[in-house]
């Protein structure tokens, strides 16, 4: 099938008005979520997962794909108007997007915001359109040593590159690592770890996991946390940005499209790595990077632009390898997993209505975003009356009917409770949910295929470097390790040492940068987003001596 | 096997009166009632349980035979899927639903016999009575459309003088295609190396991209689909008999005369205990469905049963395999 034809056939799918109805209630919630600090695309993907089971595969991934794009558009507004990023992603834009609000001038950003996201999105789509066929065809080359090669650098870069504490985060992932070994042991079939219980001989449920996690921790943190409503004292006014806003954009956004679009391939990189690394360019190509955190629609432009074509991009991975690339992809691929469909290089050949019919509908989503967001801004921004004691009682109940309804089994429910408990806890001393997930879902890939390249091989590691793909990765991820533990040891000494410009700003992004779809209630008590700013703030100083 | 269509009608007609007439006799099966006659079946809705997830191919066995009893004997079928362990969480939670006969469950044999022999998985053979196949698919040796090996002698010589050197991709360790691998080394002398895999998408892919030698692969609809395209070229096959839409001699017309049991049997079963004239019902039901031709093309027309296997001779069926399999599982 041909792109053309496959995207034929994809809007002929897309256009079917269960799943139009489908792409515009993921985009819908994926705003009112976006807006809603301590709600994130993870936590409600999570929450909302065992509610898609009942519905066709392809409207099902429509739905959540629809969501987390459409929280990168939600979580904008209040991080322009109220300096609280509604998700983790658009940290960022609160640096120049809330001076903005404060000159006067929220309309134009979120304006400004809305149309770089459907022009990033628009041209992630593209590139997924064109790039994902013939990756899918490479793909089917790729034996057991390749995907064992791909999943240890996506845990890696997952927990080195997109945390704050790279050693919690490496805990984390080795818990996730552990866990995933519980359950029946494919290659021999004896069972490990299960207590005798037959409930945990196909291991801990992933769904289970990361519902709890994401879903009950998020819930438990944010009921803890005192609740007041919040008010938006700016007006918001003259959506549409100036000609001169335009000129001052147009390349933060052809940029950010770019290089949205790549980071959000790599693991761990869609989201707030993205919108980081945008900020960080368009400070160094300014002509006056001081104006930065005062105000520039570039640190607006740019970094919203690249975190929506990230969040896109990052479904290459998924939907060609059949490895997720961050949390958000882990959950959906979940939700196909539990649909009886392995998404895989064979996807594409296979179930085509589900690869283009999820293609297509974001071309339609991106669209339908861009018409809700301009007119519809101050709508969303009454949601963050809605008190979070109500909506967590609301969504613990969704979540525990939903866990239930997956196998019908009780079981799932303590799994829930128990890593809800856990998740609260992590997120009260600090240890990322992220790495931990990704690394449970990576692990059982990764064990599997290394076991399958061990015995193919005869026992040989030699067959992890004689291939050229295996080998170049794992080359990669050498580098990777070297280059940031190089970078972390120059760092120290040159403490007081002026830095070159910009690299400040990414070794910053290195230590604010939670992981893609990290809940954004770690920003509702206010404590990242001013470390954040401080941080930056500290970096302009640098750049300036 | 006697035709009895034309007799539904009066016993739908008779079922309803029951139910109507002595609506507390359908709690009486509940009871052990260890092979007496119930009075009528069915009076209420029946459960079929799948042990396996929703869109799988014992789901589709499940709803399309599920949907057709219904029809034939005019109670609702509810179709429930209780995947996990392998099958096992569902098979526990048709036993616990009572043996009067309306706790049924689809097997999936030689799965639903084998768990048991490997793992406390909380039922053993003895626990269920198969009742009918709905479908059978046999397995299939494949190899790429550009690899070395043409047919089953090529395949086969070389691996014999090459032990442990081709990499045979099996759907999972424990499954009756790794099973005979084994047997393939253990009493024939030819040893492969068996890599499992975790379904067809995952196998396909492997012997697409070169990355096993062959696959050793439920010839199911897909399968069939790769082998009209020329992409997968079928070595051998593994059931007692060539079948006539796979183009490949038998493994033991190849010289393994005892690989004969991987071949997957999808049937009814009813928890142990069962009355026997709701085996007899359902045995007739069944095979009253497997010749519509609504129902065949549903299923596959390739894969139903040419002659219909009712409860002793599943049972049998059954028996052989755990005769021929225990003793790898149990070692």
């Amino acid at each position: 099938m041909g792109i053309l034809e496959g995207i034929g056939t994809g809007f002929s799918v897309a256009l079917d008005p269960t799943n139009l109805l489908y792409v515009f209630l993921g985009v819908l919630i994926g705003t009112v979520i976006g807006v809603l600090p301590g709600l994130g695309p993870t936590a409600t993907i999570a929450l909302l997962l065992p509610l898609t089971y009942e519905i066709e595969p392809v409207t099902a991934v429509i739905l959540l794909a629809g969501i987390y794009y459409g929280s990168m558009y939600g979580g904008t507004i209040t991080s322009v108007l109220l300096q609280l990023p509604g998700e983790a992603a658009s940290v960022v834009t609160t640096f120049d997007g809330y001076q903005m609000a404060k000159q006067g001038r929220a309309g134009p950003a979120l304006g400004i915001a809305a149309i770089g996201s459907w022009i990033g999105g628009t041209v992630s789509v593209i590139g997924l359109t064109l790039l994902a066929p013939p990756l899918a065809d490479l793909a089917v080359e790729f034996g057991a040593p390749e995907y064992v090669a791909l999943t240890a650098l996506g845990i890696l870069l997952v927990t080195y590159l997109g945390t704050r504490h790279p050693v919690k985060s490496l805990c984390m992932a080795a818990l996730g690592l552990l866990l995933a070994t519980m359950g029946q042991d494919l290659i021999t079939g004896t069972t490990r770890f299960t207590f005798g219980q037959i409930s945990l001989f196909d291991g801990l449920d992933f769904v289970a996991v990361a519902m709890g996690l994401f879903g009950v921790g998020e819930i438990l943190y944010n009921v803890e946390q005192t609740e007041k409503a919040q008010a938006v004292k700016s007006k918001i006014k003259n959506i549409w940005p100036t000609k001169a806003d335009f000129r001052a954009s147009g390349w933060p956004i052809a940029r950010g499209s770019v290089m949205g679009f790549f980071i959000g391939v790599l693991p761990g990189g869609g989201g707030v790595i993205s919108s980081l690394a945008s900020y960080a360019t368009e400070k160094r190509v300014a002509k006056d990077p001081t104006r930065f955190g005062k105000g520039a629609i570039e640190g607006v432009a740019g970094p919203e632009t690249a975190n929506n074509a990230s969040s896109t991009s990052a479904f290459i991975p998924l939907l060609t390898l059949g490895i997720p690339a961050n949390v958000v992809l882990a959950l959906i691929f979940g939700a196909l997993l539990v649909q009886g469909i392995t998404p895989g290089p064979q996807l594409i050949s296979q179930e085509p209505e589900i690869f283009w019919g999820v293609i297509a509908s974001m071309y339609i989503g991106n669209l339908m975003l861009l018409a809700l967001n301009i007119p519809l801004v101050g709508f969303f921004v009454q949601l963050l009356r809605v008190r979070a004691g109500i909506l967590a009682a609301f969504a613990l109940l969704v979540t525990m009917a939903g866990v239930f309804s997956v196998n019908n089994d009780p079981f799932d429910m303590w799994v829930v409770l128990i890593f809800g408990i856990v998740g609260w806890l992590m997120k009260k001393t600090g240890f990322e949910p992220g790495p931990l997930v990704l690394a449970f879902v990576l692990g059982s890939i990764l064990e599997t295929n290394f076991r399958r390249a061990m015995l193919t091989s005869g026992g040989e590691f030699s067959i992890f470097f004689t291939r050229p793909m295996s080998g170049t990765l794992f080359a990669l991820m050498a580098l990777v390790i070297i280059i940031s533990t190089v970078a972390g040891i120059r760092r120290r000494r040159q403490r007081s040492r002026p830095a070159t410009p910009g690299e400040e700003d990414l070794a910053a992004t290195g230590t604010t940068a939670e992981p893609e779809g990290t809940p954004g209630a770690e920003n509702t008590d206010g404590t990242a987003t001013d470390e954040a700013s401080a941080q930056s703030d500290s970096g302009v100083g640098r750049d300036r001596s | 096997m006697r035709r009895t269509r034309s007799t539904w009608p009066a016993l739908i007609a008779a079922s309803v009166l029951t139910l109507t007439a002595c609506g507390g006799s359908e709690d009486a099966g509940t009871e052990d009632s260890g092979g007496e006659a119930a009075a009528e079946y069915p009076t209420e809705t029946i459960n079929l349980i799948v042990p396996y997830a929703a869109g799988g191919p014992t789901d589709l066995a499940a709803r399309t035979i599920g949907s057709c009893i219904e029809e034939e004997l005019g109670q609702t079928v509810v179709v429930e899927n209780r995947e996990g362990a392998s099958g096992s969480v569902g098979m526990q939670a048709m036993i616990a639903g009572g043996n009067d006969g309306y706790s049924l469950s689809l097997i999936a044999v030689p799965a639903s016999a084998t768990n048991p022999l490997q793992d406390d998985v909380g039922y053993t053979n003895e626990d269920y009575v198969p009742i009918a196949a709905v479908t059978q698919i046999p397995s299939a040796l494949i190899v790429g459309a550009d690899s070395r090996f043409a047919d089953a002698e090529a395949f086969f010589s070389y691996a014999e003088e090459n032990p442990g050197e081709l990499n045979v991709g099996v759907p999972g360790s424990t499954t009756s295609q790794a099973m005979e691998l084994r047997r393939l080394a253990e009493e024939y002398g030819v040893e492969v190396t068996a890599v499992p895999f975790t379904g067809n998408a995952e196998m396909t892919t492997a012997i697409l991209g070169g990355n096993v030698d062959a696959i050793f692969i439920n010839s199911s609809q897909d399968v069939l689909e790769n082998i009209d395209a020329g992409s997968f070229v079928p070595l051998a096959v593994s059931p007692p008999e060539p079948v006539d839409y796979i183009e490949a001699p038998t493994l033991a017309e190849s010289g393994f005369e005892e690989l004969t049991n991987s071949v997957s049997v999808f049937g009814l079963a009813a928890p142990t205990g069962v009355p026997d004239n709701v085996v007899s019902t359902l045995e007739e039901t069944v095979d009253t469905c497997l010749q519509k031709d609504e129902v065949r093309e549903q299923l596959g027309e390739q894969y139903v049963p040419d002659e219909f296997i009712g409860s002793d001779e599943f049972s049998t069926r059954i028996d052989e395999i755990v005769e021929a399999y225990g003793p790898i599982l149990q070692e």
